[in-house]
């Protein structure tokens, strides 16, 4: 098959303050004509420098070395400005990560659908009805009126969808989709990976998808590539490079992805060591530092692609050169894990945390304008009677969809969000209705940690005063600050000289170990973890997750840990709570909740992560539609309006909690076992 | 804020994080970026002109200011004179230096005070409760729509004219643009995660607004107050030109400038020197405001 676009020793450096860093070096990979390829890789691989060089909107510190870009019979890196106008949008369409930002918030999607089609000579109507036409393909209802309203009035899922609509209106020959589900849901995911298949069978395009979600990419594409600090370090066919993969970085990725374990296990493999420092060209392999099979070749010199298989399974690897390494065969190069520590011993007495029918209710507009409207309850429930309970030592998963509640759970039993009713007690004290001048020595006890790991931290404060912090707020002046603060860093391997800078010089998962260390600062009993590992590359969400576990063993401490991902929380969890529409729908331990649901929200969430191995691609989408509007709260069950079981009595009659013969505590008129 | 002592002996488990200790600093690199802004330093060298001869005035200064050499009133610039003299026979050149001193005290006491009030009640009605921002808010708009120059007349009528008085009204009407600012900025930080976090460890708001919010609305209150500095010498020359300031026979620029307009046919040279240090010093505190604005604020920088 003719390939459509071509890289070939693509080579492109950024001028920065501290000199030049080499971002790319000898990049060379085919796109075929009407496959899809995925480029994987995590933060610092390249793999969006590949796009903005293809496309050529690098940023202007930009310098294309050498290369070329061979598309469609052209070199895009030769191309002119007004040429390169007329491949963009036109041949070369682009489908960004957040669909937020990059659409624009003042103009209709009519509006923005025909000011894109501005090349065609067709009249306005025809315009209309070609976005119209495009907007119904992928899936939005009633498009004719929907297509006058302006994306702030449109879902997550359903802004995805439109820029796909938009990306597909020109008929490019190239669509490119740069993280096109990493600001979804599992459940949006699962639809518009679906959809991106649809379409590419449909319209046989040639889409390159660039992420670092191996699930989505097993999922989704027919070929591989994988990149790592700005090279490719293999290239191969789906099945080659996840069945078979070669390179051990690539393999160590994959061991990585929590989804692909499916037995649960406290501790998670990682990469240790850090992406190299760009700013020389690395001498050897570039995966030097952290491979675990690293020889003396290594260091010398550079590992040419040697092929795999005969199908064009290619891995850049010393191990696979049989003159410089015989006998030897890549492993991964994670780092496997530890031997469990002691179980911390539970003491099974009375809980931690115990929480009770929580109902926590936003206003939705004043007083005076509720009643001009005839509004008689001017808010909404963002927590309608949620209950759990914590015991020291365990892990309580709570996991939802975005907008299901979970972190106004978690903030209200912090005190940082005012809960109307209810009762939230802490080793037996109540929580609620304690002014903040009382709850402040109960804060010594109980932490939280943030879902941004740089964003929670205040820019203008080195590490030091942020650890020093804690202390001051308790007014705990009296210990030697010097030690406190190397305990701390010594607890969650921060090196000692990171103390005097500042957060945004931190790495991510460095910034998450300083959250973590500010947390346990003051030796507190409980921790609520809102989407510890958001934002952090799977070889270093695997490092915070196994910290973190280390330490709840060390301290005996409760964590309830909020999170989208159920791959992650199933690893950590003992028990789980699952969240819909600010309702517990089911709650109990982990590992039946995970073979057997009994919500069929949880069916659909469990079944909704997509697996890392092709050979298991879902036929079906496991849920439809999306979650419904607080405002507007279905009748009878809430989840009636998704749920595939759904029956007459769903609709008119609410669910009470029902206790499962195996303690698992279900909302549901027709559970799925028993 | 404490500064801590690098610890030289390298992380005890990350030794390949620990060898990347920064070749620059980001303080470095805005110097740099600063250093290259050709007029923002021609800026910085007028305003330390400024400060050293407002400082300096009695060494740099010829004469008594207000020493009168009759027989050479109104002369041009001459050995002894070097800016001409007064219809009195004063030393212009020395009248400047000393009037510099006025303009400096009006610019750094009415800039350092209303940038302190501003900020204080800007991040305070930022932070704080909903009828207090309004209430705030009231009062800063209220304020903001008298023009300055009736403000100052209606003030002198009632109390008669003195530098105390120019000073107020400089502080009073300046105080909205910076509290303005100043909440704006807090609005955008309030719901951040890091202000959340510190709330979560128990941080008082007076904790939370002084050590996590001041520093990070102060930069560009900064920049406005060394762009505002010139706007307040204009206001002290202009009231003390309309004999509504410091009055005669203390040295002002403003009040050279009212004394030299009456004796320009005369002689031109008490208007020359007078308005051109006023000249100067504008333009030295907006050249510095505005390259001091392009440092810290990334998105104007050129080249990305």
């Amino acid at each position: 098959m003719a390939a459509l676009l071509d890289i070939r020793n693509l080579n492109v450096d950024f001028r920065t303050p501290r000199g030049r860093v080499h971002a790319l070096r000898d990049v060379s990979f085919k796109v075929p004509q009407g496959k899809i390829v995925g480029v994987v890789g995590e933060s610092g691989s390249g793999k969006s420098t590949v796009i903005w060089t293809i496309t050529r909107l690098l940023a202007g510190n930009a310098i294309i070395e050498s290369g070329e870009a061979m598309f469609d019979g052209r070199d895009l890196l030769k191309l002119r400005e007004s040429q390169l106008q007329n491949v963009r949008g036109e041949e070369i369409s682009i489908v960004f990560q957040d669909p937020m930002t990059s659409q624009s918030p003042v103009h209709s999607y009519r509006q923005q659908m025909t000011d894109i089609l501005y090349r065609r000579n067709s009249s306005e109507n025809d315009k209309r009805k070609r976005a119209v036409a495009m907007m119904r393909r992928v899936g939005i209802p009633d498009p004719e009126s929907r297509i006058l309203q302006y994306p702030h009035q449109f879902s997550g899922g359903m802004r995805q969808r439109a820029g796909i609509a938009m990306a597909l209106l020109m008929d490019p020959m190239l669509l490119i989709a740069d993280e096109p589900t990493t600001a979804l849901d599992v459940t949006m995911e699962a639809q518009i990976i679906h959809l991106i298949q649809e379409l590419q069978a449909e319209f046989d395009a040639t889409i390159m998808v660039v992420s670092h979600n191996l699930g989505l990419i097993a999922e989704l594409c027919d070929e591989v590539i994988v990149m790592y600090a700005g090279e490719v370090v293999e290239n191969g066919g789906v099945r080659e490079i996840f069945h078979n993969a070669s390179h051990p970085y690539t393999r160590a990725l994959l061991e990585c992805d929590p989804a692909r374990e499916l037995t649960r296990s406290r501790f998670l493999p990682t990469i240790p060591g850090d992406v190299p420092d760009l700013h020389a060209r690395p001498l050897g392999c570039v995966f030097s530092s952290r491979c675990t099979q690293v020889f003396d070749a290594c260091h010398k010199r550079q590992p040419a692609a040697q092929p795999v298989s005969v199908d064009g399974h290619t891995a850049c690897c010393h191990l696979l050169d049989a003159t410089i390494a015989p006998n030897a065969r890549p492993q991964a190069a994670a780092a496997t894990p530890r031997d469990d520590p002691p179980e911390f011993a539970r003491r099974e007495e009375s809980a931690l945390l115990d929480v009770k029918d929580l109902r926590v209710r936003f206003r939705t507009m004043g007083n005076l304008k509720a009643r001009i409207k005839g509004v008689s309850d001017p808010f909404v429930d963002a927590v309608l009677h949620a209950s759990l309970s914590l015991k020291s030592g365990e892990t309580l998963g709570l996991v939802g969809e975005s907008g299901s509640g979970k972190t106004t759970l978690g903030r209200a039993i912090l005190g940082l969000v005012t809960a109307q009713e209810g009762s939230a007690r802490f080793e037996g004290k109540e929580l609620m209705g304690l002014t903040s001048s009382e709850f402040m020595p109960m804060r010594q006890h109980m932490a939280m940690m943030f879902q941004d790991p740089n964003g929670s931290l205040s820019p203008r404060q080195t590490i030091r005063s942020l650890f020093t912090e804690p202390f001051e707020i308790h007014g705990l002046k009296g210990r030697n600050m010097d030690d406190e603060v190397h305990r701390l860093c010594d607890m969650v391997s921060l090196p000692r000289n990171f103390l005097s800078r500042y957060p945004h010089e931190l790495s991510g998962g460095q910034a998450r170990r300083v959250g973590v260390a500010r947390a346990l600062a003051l030796n507190p009993k409980l921790i609520i973890a809102d989407e510890p590992t958001a934002g952090l590359d799977v070889s270093v969400q695997g490092e915070i997750l196994n910290l973190m576990s280390e330490l709840q063993a060390e301290h005996g401490l409760g964590y309830l840990i909020i999170s989208h991902n159920l791959p992650v929380v199933r690893h950590i969890s003992d028990k789980l709570a699952i969240m819909y529409l600010g309702r517990l729908v089911e709650r109990g331990d982990c590992d039946p909740i995970f073979e057997n649901p009994a919500h069929p929200y949880t069916e659909a969430l469990v079944g909704g992560v997509p697996q890392p191995d092709p050979d298991k691609r879902r036929s079906l989408v496991s849920i439809e539609g999306e979650v419904p509007s607080l405002t507007n709260r279905p009748s009878g069950c809430e989840f009636h309006t998704r749920c595939k079981y759904a029956t007459d009595r769903c609709r008119i009659e609410r669910p009470e909690e029902t206790m499962l013969g195996d303690g698992r505590v279900v909302t549901c008129h027709f559970p799925l076992v028993n | 804020m404490s500064v801590t002592p690098s610890d030289p002996a390298p992380g005890p488990l990350n030794p390949a994080a620990a060898a990347a200790e920064p070749a620059y600093s980001e303080r470095r690199e805005k110097l740099l970026l600063f250093l290259q802004n050709r007029l923002g330093l021609f800026g910085l060298i007028l305003v330390v002109m400024f400060f050293l001869s407002a400082i300096f005035a009695p060494i740099f200064a010829t004469h008594d200011p207000f020493q009168m050499d009759i027989p050479n009133r109104m002369s041009g610039p001459t050995a002894e004179h070097w800016a001409g003299t007064d219809q009195l026979g004063r030393d212009t050149y020395s009248r400047v230096l000393y009037g510099g001193r006025v303009a400096l005290q009006v610019a750094a006491i009415g800039v350092s005070v209303s940038l302190a009030v501003g900020l204080l009640l800007g991040m305070v009605a930022g932070y704080g409760p909903r009828w207090l921002d309004n209430l705030l808010l009231l009062v800063f708009d209220t304020i903001r729509s008298f023009p300055t120059i009736v403000l100052a007349l209606a003030a002198v009528a009632l109390l008669g004219p003195s530098l105390n008085l120019v000073l107020a009204v400089v502080i009073v009407t300046t105080i909205p643009g910076y509290a303005r600012l100043a909440r704006t900025s807090t609005l955008a930080l309030k719901h951040t995660e890091f202000i959340l976090a510190e709330r979560s460890l128990g941080a008082s708001p007076a904790r939370i607004l002084l050590r996590h919010v001041l520093p990070n609305v102060i930069g560009p209150l900064l920049i406005l107050a060394a762009m505002d500095v010139p706007v307040v010498v204009t206001i002290e020359a202009g009231l003390s030109f309309l004999g509504l300031g410091v009055l005669p026979p203390t040295a002002s620029w403003g009040t050279i400038l009212n004394e030299g307009y009456l004796i320009i046919r005369d002689t031109p040279w008490p208007v020359i020197a007078g308005g051109v240090p006023l000249v100067l010093t504008t333009i030295g505190f907006t050249f510095l405001g505005e390259a001091l604005r392009d440092v810290f604020d990334p998105k104007l920088r050129k080249g990305h």
